[in-house]
């Protein structure tokens, strides 16, 4: 069973560049929420953005992860909010 | 032990082998899902019925919708899997519930309601 901390690494070492916030808001070690941010994600529609992150766990999402709830951004938008 | 006059089995070789299993290219369930979602301008495949959702991502873009007063086909997943194994195969999307709008895919739950709280949901559904 994953925990957040897991989740977070492994995104992060996936997606090159990135940094991830992640909760286990059941505290079931199942369902995830993410909050990404990622240069990869620049020019990227946000439904790219996130099968970039699905990707990441391929069938384990819908499997051992039930839920991953996410955030996707890119640090340039990040800072001009 | 059979009798060693048995009959040769029946067509034996020379006969074509019992037609094989439907191949891969015939999928009733991917056509009838990419029919449909060619055939509405929006639909929506969740877990339960728009009255009934039975999941708390599905029951969100469903209100989400609502709230636009934006009338939308939806489809329940649960009653078969393959249902939702084919509309993954189809949308590269691993999750439900899955919104399309004149034949894309516009997102899932957490997407939906970021467009609904942006303002862009409105204007996808025009």
């Amino acid at each position: 069973m994953p925990s957040a901390e897991d989740i977070k690494q492994r995104i992060e070492a996936a997606i090159p560049g990135a940094r991830a916030d992640v909760e286990d808001y059941t505290g079931g070690g199942d369902h995830f929420r993410a909050s990404v941010t990622a240069p990869a994600f620049d020019g990227l529609s946000r439904i790219q953005q996130h099968r970039l992150v699905y990707a990441v766990f391929g069938a384990e999402i819908g499997g051992a992860i039930h839920a991953l709830a996410l955030k996707t951004d890119t640090p340039s938008k990040i800072q001009t909010n | 032990m059979p009798s060693s006059q048995s009959e040769p089995l029946p067509m034996s070789a020379s006969q074509p082998a019992v037609a094989p299993a439907p191949s891969a290219e015939s999928n009733p369930i991917r056509d009838a899902i990419a029919e449909a979602i060619n055939e509405h301008k929006v639909i929506l495949f969740m877990k339960g019925t728009p009255e009934a959702p039975a999941c708390g991502f599905s029951a969100r873009t469903v209100a989400a919708l609502q709230a636009l007063d934006a009338p939308f086909a939806a489809v329940d997943v649960l009653p078969d899997p393959r249902i939702r194994q084919e509309l993954s195969a189809i949308s590269d999307w691993p999750t439900i519930p899955q919104l399309f709008v004149d034949g894309e895919l516009l997102g899932g739950c957490d997407i939906v309601i970021e467009m609904y709280e942006s303002g862009e949901l409105a204007q996808a559904l025009l």
